[in-house]
């Protein structure tokens, strides 16, 4: 069966946290950069937070792989919202003991055993989406990082309803607060074009220009996971006239015509 | 993969509409403009309608002097219509110059300069040499009184009757000037005479005739529309001052106007 170059290229924009994909741009390596310093400083709690899609998971992930092999750190990619196998994983990634399923962890036992690590060991801990655990879950939280043993980074969505961060357990203990934003047209150019550089689709990237990005921009708001979406069905529909009519596009110039078909597609544009 | 024909069918039907969208705007901005300048042209002919009056009224005056008859069913109806709506005689009018008319107007009066100079010449002469053979020659009226006893009283009577004699001279010397040299100040004068000596009538249409020679001047307008009023058409003779007012701004005019009126009240 014929193969398009195009299947690969949708391909990249496939959303993953994988830190190959990660695409290094001025404002998240400052946000990096931040992050890193932080985890020096006697802090207990770090926050992250952003819209969704403003690379969140995207930084603890890279945090994690660039600090695996140097410090005490556990990452936890998807939520526990149960406080049993919450606490049960802590204490696994902190005892690198096995705990039998009939079992559980006792929560001021916990706590004794943090207290008596104190000044011995520092275990650090990440967390994402922490705007799904529960209030209880969190004064747990919160308690395990006032032993200076355990610290805490937390990830959360910024809600226009729900304004997390004045919570009292986050307004007394965290120390750290990193805000997240959409990227705005200069940095989006460099996402995608890096993106396409990194799988050596240089041609692809120079079909690119300025006035395309504006308008995924627009459509966007320079949110990395909506602009991965986009292109997605951008090489997508690419895909689809590469492979059955080819006279229809040109390999120069990025299709007007094709955006706003993906546009129309998401729904960024009505028809 | 993504239905692309399904998509590419709406993406025509967006097209569609986005060229919709753009016609439908053009078509709105051109009729925008076409309605702003149409309104304009409209206003524009309004105005024309406007002044088309004060011309029928002016241009009736003209007929008047030919005819000798000053209600011609022209004016009459443009009276009327002025009747209905005073704000629209009352209304600004653009003062027209016509240059050929300025030109023989100074023609005019360089000539009238030179005439004048010609006659005091020719009359001033003779009169010094009057009053030099008075003085050597002639006696005065006392001293041919104490010559001729009580004659003197019937010498003055004469002289009166001279007086009379040299009134009605003057007119017909004047409207033989005037046959002459068509010159609208005799006209005036004329006018002027005739109102003084009462004869209202006569006083209208010699003023006509010096209004006819010239529309700018506002003695003949003023003396016209007074011979009016003692006619007894105050309401006509206001109605012509309105116009004339309107196109001069004359404060003479604009103080007749108002006397009129108060008198009127």
């Amino acid at each position: 069966m014929k193969k398009s170059k195009y299947s690969e290229i949708k391909n990249i924009f496939i959303d993953t946290v994988d830190t190959n994909s990660f695409v290094e741009l001025e404002s998240t390596a400052f946000n990096y950069q931040i992050l890193e310093e932080s985890l020096d400083k006697p802090l207990k709690m770090i926050l992250l937070f952003g819209k969704p899609g403003t690379g969140k998971s995207m930084i603890l992930n890279r945090l994690y792989h660039n600090l695996k092999d140097s410090r005490e750190i556990h990452y936890f990619d998807a939520p526990i919202l149960s406080e049993k196998e919450f606490l049960k994983n802590i204490y696994e990634s902190m005892s690198s003991q096995k705990i039998p399923q009939n079992m559980r962890v006792n929560f001021d036992g916990l706590l004794k055993y943090c207290q008596k690590l104190r000044g011995k060991r520092e275990v650090m801990f990440l967390l994402d989406e922490c705007q799904l655990y529960s209030e209880a879950l969190m004064e747990k939280i919160r308690l395990l990082s006032d032993t200076r043993v355990v610290k805490f980074v937390i990830t959360l969505h910024k809600t226009e309803n729900e304004d997390v961060i004045a919570k009292e357990h986050f307004k007394t203990r965290i120390w750290e607060v990193i805000e997240l934003k959409n990227a705005d047209i200069d940095d989006l150019e460099v996402y995608i074009q890096k993106k396409l550089l990194q799988r050596g689709f240089v041609e692809v990237s120079n079909m690119i220009t300025k006035k395309d990005i504006k308008f995924i921009h627009a459509c966007t708001k320079g949110n990395f996971r909506e602009t991965n979406k986009f292109l997605y069905i951008v090489f997508n529909i690419y895909e689809y006239y590469d492979l059955y009519k080819p006279e229809k596009i040109n390999s120069t110039k990025l299709s007007k015509k094709i955006l706003e078909m993906a546009a129309i597609k998401i729904g960024y544009i009505h028809d | 993969m993504i239905n692309t024909k399904e998509l590419e069918k709406r993406w025509y039907k967006y097209k569609t509409k986005g060229v919709l969208l753009v016609v439908s705007i053009l078509a709105i901005l051109s009729l925008l403009i076409y309605g702003g300048y149409y309104i304009l042209y409209k206003l524009d002919l309004n105005i024309e309608k406007k002044e088309q009056p004060k011309k029928a009224v002016l241009s009736a005056t003209r007929v008047v002097v030919k005819e000798k008859n000053i209600s011609t069913p022209i004016e009459k109806k443009s009276i009327e219509k002025g009747d209905s709506d005073n704000s629209v005689m009352l209304s600004p009018t653009i003062p027209v110059i016509d240059l050929e008319k300025e030109k023989l107007k100074d023609i005019r009066a360089r000539k009238r300069a030179i005439d004048y100079n010609i006659a005091k010449k020719t009359h001033h002469k003779p009169k010094k040499r009057l009053v030099k053979a008075k003085a050597s020659t002639y006696l005065t009226a006392s001293e041919l009184a104490e010559v001729n006893g009580n004659r003197y009283k019937a010498k003055r009577e004469k002289k009166k009757i001279n007086m009379k004699l040299s009134s009605s001279n003057y007119m017909s010397v004047m409207k033989q000037k005037f046959k002459q040299n068509k010159n609208p100040r005799e006209a005036l004068l004329i006018a002027q005479a005739y109102y003084d000596a009462g004869n209202y009538k006569k006083a209208e249409e010699w003023a006509l005739i010096a209004n006819n020679l010239d529309k700018t001047s506002d003695e003949s307008w003023l003396l016209f529309a007074k011979a009016k009023d003692k006619l007894g058409k105050r309401r006509e003779a206001l109605k012509i001052l309105v116009v004339y007012y309107n196109k001069s701004k004359s404060s003479k005019v604009k103080a007749l106007i108002d006397k009129m009126k108060s008198k009127s009240i």
